[in-house]
């Protein structure tokens, strides 16, 4: 397998070869470099191949890069959804129109926004070019926020997916969509009184490129996929060298119902950076902790994980991942162990 | 990122396209993620193809022209080379021996279903190790009815007279792995090297603690499946 993935690399280097050489016998302006460095890095990872072999030699390092790589190539369908429908919005939907939609005032924009993230099916990595692109588009940031934080726990693939990993157990589906929902609102309620416009001013600034609708549509995909894709790859690598730096058996010291083990579940849930579409099937499995400590789990997994954070901070900035992320976390493990509390 | 920004869109659709025709993706995801990323690959490629040609053709191709970009998000593009970088020269392996006992197994109670009895007297019957566990776990084992089983898994190191077997279950990517062990005993002869991928057929002993146990009968080499997981 890695022996065919060398003898492939000489019709991929044919491949950006071509468009670069191109570019620099055209006149050879600025943005030409950018090509040669792509294919220097492809090129120079090729001779150090055999260093890349020995590596993966070493158990460590091939389950890093194992996990690494999944996850990355996990997010990017969701990703190039996210991206898609931000790109459509940006090309076809007039800014004006979405500011309509919603209700004025933040005390019903909010909710509004958030129940409206049932409707994008998917995990957590497709909501923030979108939210993005909504604030983008004028769009309160504390309604934009409340969609990024519910659409990928209360979506119908993710809670029929919940229902799958605990049969017999519908209470957890609703505890999951009552508790997301009212974190979600929570969060864009207090976002909408103390949050400054200053620190999504990044997402902001995208104003819709001019141009023709086509030339809209590609560039802003182009853009996004490569902002939000270089920030998904931050995000996995984190994700991926606390997998394998933190084994999951510490948990087994903390498990149990008590607020130790709430707290556990939440911090395994921002390290641990899956899908939410398959957090399920994990919180199935540790079975060392309460019901409502896996419920906290799969509250706040969709919410605050190293991977949404990486692309939060890239999409909004870093001054307001810093403090957003606190706060999400906070709500979250509150609303869940309230919501668990009175239903589990 | 005009020019370069769409080579390095091409190039993520590619290894994409590459990895599932390929047929390596079933190391990192569920083989039902095939067409999702096929599709994915396709319009990452398609993106970074037109923006190539737009540039080459000077059609204008630069979102607001970057001056609103600072150049934390320019540069965040590049970080796609790494993986990009990596797949095309060295797939990352499917999870070994090395991540099991660090994360959390499998718990089998959990929804497992109810067994009927295995017929006695057929050929041995080839079943999952979450399968062989749950009915493990399910009466003392009383639904294998002494039939012949075959498990298919790799080597996650030695264990008193034998070898633990185990193979990952994942739910969407390989982050989410967790591993069902299984403990052979009996087998005669050198012991299977670890992370080796083996067929064992045997019988199931009610003997086991901690693990379900396997009394070999035969332990075959294998390579390794196309999908390393269950």
């Amino acid at each position: 397998m890695a022996r065919a993935a060398g003898e492939r690399l000489g019709a991929v280097e044919g491949q950006d070869g071509g468009p670069a050489g191109v570019r620099v016998s055209s006149g050879g302006a600025r943005r030409d470099v950018g090509v040669l460095v792509v294919v220097a890095v492809v090129g120079a990872a090729a001779a150090l191949r055999p260093l890349l072999q020995d590596l993966l030699a070493t158990p460590a390092v091939a389950h890093w890069a194992t996990i690494f790589v999944s996850i990355a190539v996990q997010a990017f369908p969701f990703l190039i959804l996210g991206v898609s429908i931000s790109a459509a919005v940006a090309a076809f939907v007039r800014p004006a129109i979405l500011a309509r939609v919603l209700p004025r005032r933040p005390a019903l924009a909010v909710p509004v926004a958030a129940a409206a993230g049932a409707a994008l099916p998917g995990c957590e990595c497709g909501s923030v070019p979108i939210a993005g692109r909504l604030v983008a588009s004028g769009v309160a940031p504390a309604a934009a926020l409340a969609f990024l934080l519910s659409a990928p726990a209360i979506n119908p693939v993710v809670l029929v997916a919940t229902a799958v990993a605990f049969p017999g157990r519908p209470e957890m589906v609703v505890a999951r969509l009552l508790a997301s929902l009212l974190a979600a609102t929570v969060v864009g309620l207090i976002w909408s009184r103390i949050g400054r416009d200053a620190l999504v001013e990044r997402a902001r600034r995208r104003a819709a490129p001019e141009g023709s609708r086509l030339t809209v549509l590609i560039a802003t995909a182009q853009h996004d996929l490569l902002h939000a894709g270089g920030f998904l790859i931050v995000g996995a690598a984190t994700a991926a060298t606390l997998q394998t730096v933190v084994p999951r058996s510490v948990l087994d010291h903390v498990a149990g119902s008590g607020l130790v083990a709430v707290l556990a579940m939440a911090a395994l849930a921002v390290a641990m950076s899956i899908c939410s579409e398959a957090d399920a099937f994990v919180a199935l499995s540790l079975t060392q902790f309460s019901l409502a400590a896996r419920l906290t789990f799969l509250v706040v997994g969709p919410m605050v994980d190293v991977k949404l954070v990486a692309l939060q901070a890239g999409t909004f900035g870093r001054a307001f991942a810093v403090r957003f992320a606190p706060l999400a976390f906070l709500v979250a493990v509150a609303s869940s162990v309230l919501i668990g509390w009175w239903l589990l | 990122m005009t020019a370069a920004g769409g080579t390095i869109s091409l190039l993520v659709g590619a290894v994409l396209l590459r990895l599932t025709l390929t047929g390596a993706y079933t190391r990192y995801v569920r083989p039902g993620m095939a067409p999702w990323l096929v599709i994915a690959g396709i319009v990452a490629a398609t993106l970074g193809a037109v923006t190539v040609i737009r540039v080459l053709r000077r059609l204008p191709s630069v979102v607001g022209d970057g001056h609103h970009d600072d150049g934390q998000t320019a540069r965040a593009g590049w970080l796609l080379l790494a993986p990009i970088a990596a797949l095309l020269l060295v797939a990352p392996p499917a999870l070994g021996s090395y991540g099991v006992g660090r994360g959390a197994t499998v718990d089998v109670r959990a929804g497992a279903p109810v067994f009927d009895p295995l017929p006695a007297d057929a050929r041995a019957v080839p079943m999952s190790l979450l399968e062989y566990a749950q009915r493990a776990a399910e009466a003392d084992g009383a639904s294998f009815n002494g039939a012949t089983v075959e498990l298919t898994g790799f080597v996650a190191g030695p264990d008193t007279d034998g070898f633990r077997l185990a193979r990952y279950q994942i739910a969407c990517c390989a982050a989410d792995a967790a591993p069902v062990v299984v403990r052979v005993v009996g087998v005669h002869g050198d012991l299977p090297p670890r992370d080796e991928w083996v067929t064992v057929t045997g019988r199931f002993d009610p003997a086991g603690e901690q693990l379900p146990m396997l009394v070999a009968i035969g332990v075959t080499p294998i390579p390794q499946p196309d999908d390393p997981y269950e």
